[in-house]
């Protein structure tokens, strides 16, 4: 093995206790001080701009390639792009016809009945970055970060439903929790018949279960869930997934119940970043200080 | 010899912003548990060639800029890899003079001991995780040391 240089062997390294209590203790303060206060939350913002030109660097490779994919497509694939795209714009065209009178429909009902779940106002778009943050959690990195408005918490969502939620925010890029990670729970109902409960991550991507439900609660595989809009940070009504399967332990008081998530968790590169309408936000208790997402 | 007498960052800097990129670099999902934390070997590498250059502090700064970069508690990784750089740096003697399967060994030790303050750091502040697979992360890792080490004394010999 010549890995090593000789020469430097006979060198003492003065300090090193010292340094390595002063750097553990430094580490120690800064993992306290990170979870019980909110202090470090600007200097998180400031260092993830640091990062972010290597996360720059990593993904655009990948983007290079799927540009030059886009570029060198022939004449009779885009063709036939534009005729299917055609087709589902008339298709999607039908269906929003009845869309402006279905929701101040609904918005009369709602009033009605004196509901205060959130309605969506607004919404910007981000992409995933092609990054990898951690193995071992559902989480991945989009493009909008602080300087666009995002906040921690805000409800994010992709063309087949719920994606997940904004877990931290920096200057320039942001982190989503996915529905699927094993610390994200979401208000839900079968959108059937309006049972509400709670949708848990198990941490495998295509997986969420309902570890709530009794095992005599009206639930069957196939049903679809929805948001319920309780607790305020999703705005309601919106698909999260369907129940793939129900076991039923008659020893057992509680059912076990696996839900397909309805986004595509694993493939969706462009993500909706969802505002909920002011009203609706003023009539929900204040938030708790969100300095830290997750307990 | 002149080399002795002015310390060279520059490698040191470069090889640490290399193995960042190849902490993030996206991965199919089932390889990704696979992944060997590659700062942390040439952390450990430069503790061990050459100490004095301020293995230590790079310890440091490459752990918190692993914090960042993974989105958990600040000072988690900072931590580990200072407790763990700190070790390499006190048994580098021993660890040059070592045949490759003992550096592979003791560099096993090494990553284990790091997984593990991750690890209690997690469970410290509420977000265990407990899937086996985070302690694969150091058997490849220390597969890899003798290529990592071969690999870092070429280009630093130019």
């Amino acid at each position: 093995m010549v890995a090593f240089r000789s020469t430097d062997a006979s060198g003492r390294v003065t300090g090193l206790l010292f340094r390595c209590v002063l750097y553990s203790l430094l580490a120690l303060a800064l993992i306290i001080v990170d979870k019980r206060y909110a202090h470090l939350v600007k200097i998180r913002q400031v260092l993830s701009v640091a990062a972010y030109p290597v996360q720059v660097a990593v993904a655009s490779p990948f983007q290079g390639w799927n540009w030059f994919r886009d570029s060198v497509t022939t004449r009779d694939v885009l063709r036939a792009d534009k005729a299917r795209l055609e087709a589902e714009l008339r298709v999607a065209q039908f269906r929003l016809q009845r869309y402006e009178a279905l929701e101040a429909e609904t918005q009369r009902l709602r009033a009605l009945r004196d509901r205060t779940e959130g309605v969506t106002d607004r919404f910007v778009i981000g992409d995933v970055m092609n990054v990898d943050l951690d193995a071992f959690r559902e989480r991945v990195l989009v493009d909008k970060g602080a300087g666009d408005g995002i906040y921690v918490g805000q409800a994010v969502l992709d063309s087949g439903g719920v994606f997940g939620q904004v877990a931290r925010v920096g200057q320039l890029t942001s982190e989503v929790i996915l529905v699927s990670d094993a610390a994200h729970a979401i208000p839900v109902q079968i959108n059937r018949n309006g049972l509400r409960t709670i949708a848990v991550g198990t941490g495998e991507t295509n997986r969420l279960k309902l570890p709530y439900l009794p095992t005599s609660a009206d639930v069957t595989a196939g049903d679809l869930l929805v948001t319920s809009g309780l607790g305020g940070g999703f705005p309601a009504g919106y698909p999260v997934g369907t129940i793939a399967e129900v076991k039923r332990d008659p020893a057992q008081s509680l059912a076990d119940v696996d839900v397909k998530p309805a986004a595509a968790l694993d493939r969706s590169k462009e993500l909706l970043f969802v505002w909920l309408k002011p009203q609706a936000a003023e009539l929900l208790p204040p938030p708790k200080p969100v300095a830290v997402p997750k307990k | 010899m002149m080399r002795e007498t002015r310390i060279r960052r520059m490698p040191m800097a470069l090889s640490a912003v290399g193995a960042l990129a190849l902490a993030v670099v996206p991965l199919p999902a089932v390889l990704d548990a696979f992944r060997p934390d590659f700062l942390v070997l040439v952390v450990f590498y430069w503790c061990i060639e050459s100490p004095r250059a301020g293995g230590l502090s790079l310890a440091f700064f490459s752990g918190l800029a692993l914090d960042v970069i993974h989105g958990v508690v600040l000072g988690q990784h900072a931590l580990a890899l200072t407790l763990m750089g700190a070790w390499a740096t006190h048994l580098r003697l021993r660890i040059r003079v070592f045949s490759v399967l003992s550096q592979c060994l003791t560099v096993f030790l090494l990553l284990t001991g790091y997984q593990f303050v991750l690890f209690w750091v997690d469970g410290a502040t509420g977000n265990p995780v407990t899937t086996f697979g985070r302690w694969l992360a150091p058997l490849i890792g220390a597969l890899l040391w003798p290529v990592l080490t071969n690999l870092m004394g070429k280009i630093h010999e130019r």
